[in-house]
């Protein structure tokens, strides 16, 4: 069964469609990039799918159900969600913020149970965020606080893991060392989809891919098909030849 | 909340208790006055303290932002006014209808502060404050328009609205008391949900909660513990605001200690401020409300100041 099937939906914030008609599916161990120019629909397309926006029409199923009919709890633990930034006045320490991840899990009554604590020790272990567990998530440079939050996401033990651009504002080495995080991730049977600005990190263990192109218009297929310099050019309305796209 | 914070913030409350208690001309030497009088508006200022640094913990934690408070949000200006129209229409002060019309005012004023904000667009703290500060200053005037046109009560109403404990009643106070100490309850048993909404609404949501509801149950449980305190004292501004910065230093920002440690503190904090007002100019007695408004109005200041700094 796949942990995601998208069929026939529709979306527009008024003028024109955004997403119309749109159908792919995530199976477990998948890794989607996302791609497209701004603008164009990938970062409105993963809110559609955790069901924070409404689509218009079409279905989303989660696990087999659909989306919309989930209750936010239940669907906290069959999907996680990483924003492409998340901030707070407050100072959360690391730890903190990865054991909300337990939330749906939790409850709100009691504290957090051994197992809570287990499973945020080990997101924060696979994230290689453990020494930073103390520490102020506003003290933490950008890569280190978009590792919290992919930490937040992974202790909720979701089967679907969607982030929107989780390597923008980030240097090469933590565009690398995400990317990698990812592929590991999908690896290990979680369906993983990414929306990502460059298009060429895309070959750091990408699969799968989808490709907007505006106006609702896209391509669904797999990542090499996706990567193909000519609809890469006409989607983004670059030359073919432009060196920004990956070779 | 830790040990030592539990520790801490009792040692404080029974401070503020005893100069409560003992500030005046009299001093400790007077056993009746100090039962009859101040006792009374001791627990007064106590049940209204605990009330108002409540509500700013919840609403600075569910709206995530720093800025907020039931002075500013207009919650007590929904309250006060809607008080003052009871008292105008001769409705006691101890009737259910009372409660519930101050707690219709201050939940309106809020949700049409929120909703002016989100008008504007993003749901940004200056908005939010704006907003705010629009509402409360209609409403005030409001207030005022009645009680200069209304006559003969108007003194006491006037004392009402700038914010004191001058005349207990023990009903008011019994009720009230009870309604904040339900409202607290009910929002430390949802810590967790306060602490998910504290990390925005977006995050929230994907956590498995369901951010419209819980800001209607987080408005709801602040607006019922500001229009607690506001039957008591009226307007008084400022300690939703400051406590929970101040506890936070101590508690950090989970709501798990920040709620029990801002109803804790902001009943130290109006205590002492209400003591200091009465004792420090004596005979002449400063209201509550305006010791608060000193204080806290730099304080405010220096949060802006210093928020608008963290941005950039």
């Amino acid at each position: 069964m796949p942990a995601l099937r998208v069929s026939g939906l529709n979306f527009s914030y008024g003028a024109g469609p955004l997403i119309k008609d749109l159908s792919f599916e995530l199976r477990p161990g998948d890794f989607m990039c996302v791609l497209g120019p701004n603008g164009s629909g990938k970062s409105t397309l993963l809110k559609l799918l955790t069901g924070f926006i409404k689509a218009a029409s079409g279905s989303v199923k989660l696990g087999g159900e659909e989306a919309g009919s989930i209750e936010p709890e239940r669907l906290a633990r069959l999907a996680a969600y990483v924003a492409s930034e998340t901030s707070t006045p407050y100072d959360f320490s690391v730890r903190e913020t990865v054991l909300l991840g337990r939330t749906a899990r939790a409850g709100f009554w009691r504290g957090y149970s051994g197992e809570d604590g287990a499973a945020a020790a080990l997101a924060l272990e696979e994230t290689g965020i453990t020494a930073l567990a103390d520490r102020s998530i506003n003290t933490l440079s950008t890569g280190e606080r978009q590792l919290v939050f992919i930490a937040q996401a992974l202790a909720q033990e979701a089967s679907l893991l969607l982030l929107d651009e989780p390597t923008s504002h980030l240097d090469l080495k933590y565009k690398s060392g995400i990317m990698g995080l990812l592929s590991r991730l999908a690896g290990r049977g979680l369906a993983v989809a990414a929306v990502l600005h460059e298009p060429a990190l895309a070959r750091l263990g990408c699969n799968k891919g989808l490709l907007f192109s505006g106006g609702g218009a896209y391509t669904a297929g797999t990542a090499a098909e996706i990567l193909a310099p000519g609809r890469l050019a006409a989607a983004y309305g670059v030359s073919p030849d432009s060196p920004l796209l990956p070779k | 909340m830790q040990r030592n914070n539990f520790l801490l913030f009792s040692a404080a409350l029974a401070a503020a208790c005893l100069f409560s208690l003992a500030a005046g001309p009299a001093g400790w030497s007077n056993a009746d006055i100090i039962l009859n009088l101040r006792l009374p508006r001791t627990l007064a200022a106590l049940a209204v303290g605990a009330g108002l640094g409540l509500a700013g913990a919840l609403f600075q934690g569910v709206l995530k932002n720093p800025l907020s408070d039931p002075y500013i949000l207009g919650t007590s200006s929904g309250a006060t006014a809607a008080a003052v129209f009871c008292f105008l229409a001769g409705i006691e002060r101890t009737s259910p209808v009372f409660f519930l019309a101050v707690f219709a005012g201050a939940f309106g004023a809020t949700f049409l502060s929120y909703w002016l904000a989100r008008l504007a667009g993003r749901l940004s703290d200056a908005a939010l404050v704006l907003a705010g500060v629009a509402v409360s200053a209609f409403l005030s005037a409001l207030v005022m328009l009645t009680l200069t046109s209304s006559g003969a009560r108007s003194f006491s109403l006037f004392y009402f609205v700038l914010g004191g404990l001058y005349s207990v009643q023990p009903g008011v106070l019994l009720v009230s008391a009870l309604l904040i100490a339900g409202a607290a309850a009910l929002a430390m048993a949802r810590w967790r949900a306060l602490d998910a909404m504290a990390l925005g609404s977006e995050n929230a949501y994907h956590l498995g909660i369901s951010p419209e509801r819980e800001r209607v149950l987080f408005f709801a449980l602040a607006c019922a513990s500001t229009s607690a305190a506001v039957a008591i004292g009226g307007t008084i501004g400022f300690v939703g605001l400051m406590t929970p910065h101040i506890v936070r230093r101590f508690t950090g920002p989970s709501a798990r200690g920040l709620v029990p440690a801002a109803a804790l503190g902001g009943a130290a904090m109006l205590a002492a401020a209400d003591a200091a007002g009465r004792s420090l100019f004596s005979p002449a007695e400063i209201p509550a409300g305006v010791v608060m408004a000193l204080a806290g109005a730099p304080f405010f200041m220096w949060l802006l100041w210093k928020s608008s700094r963290g941005r950039n």
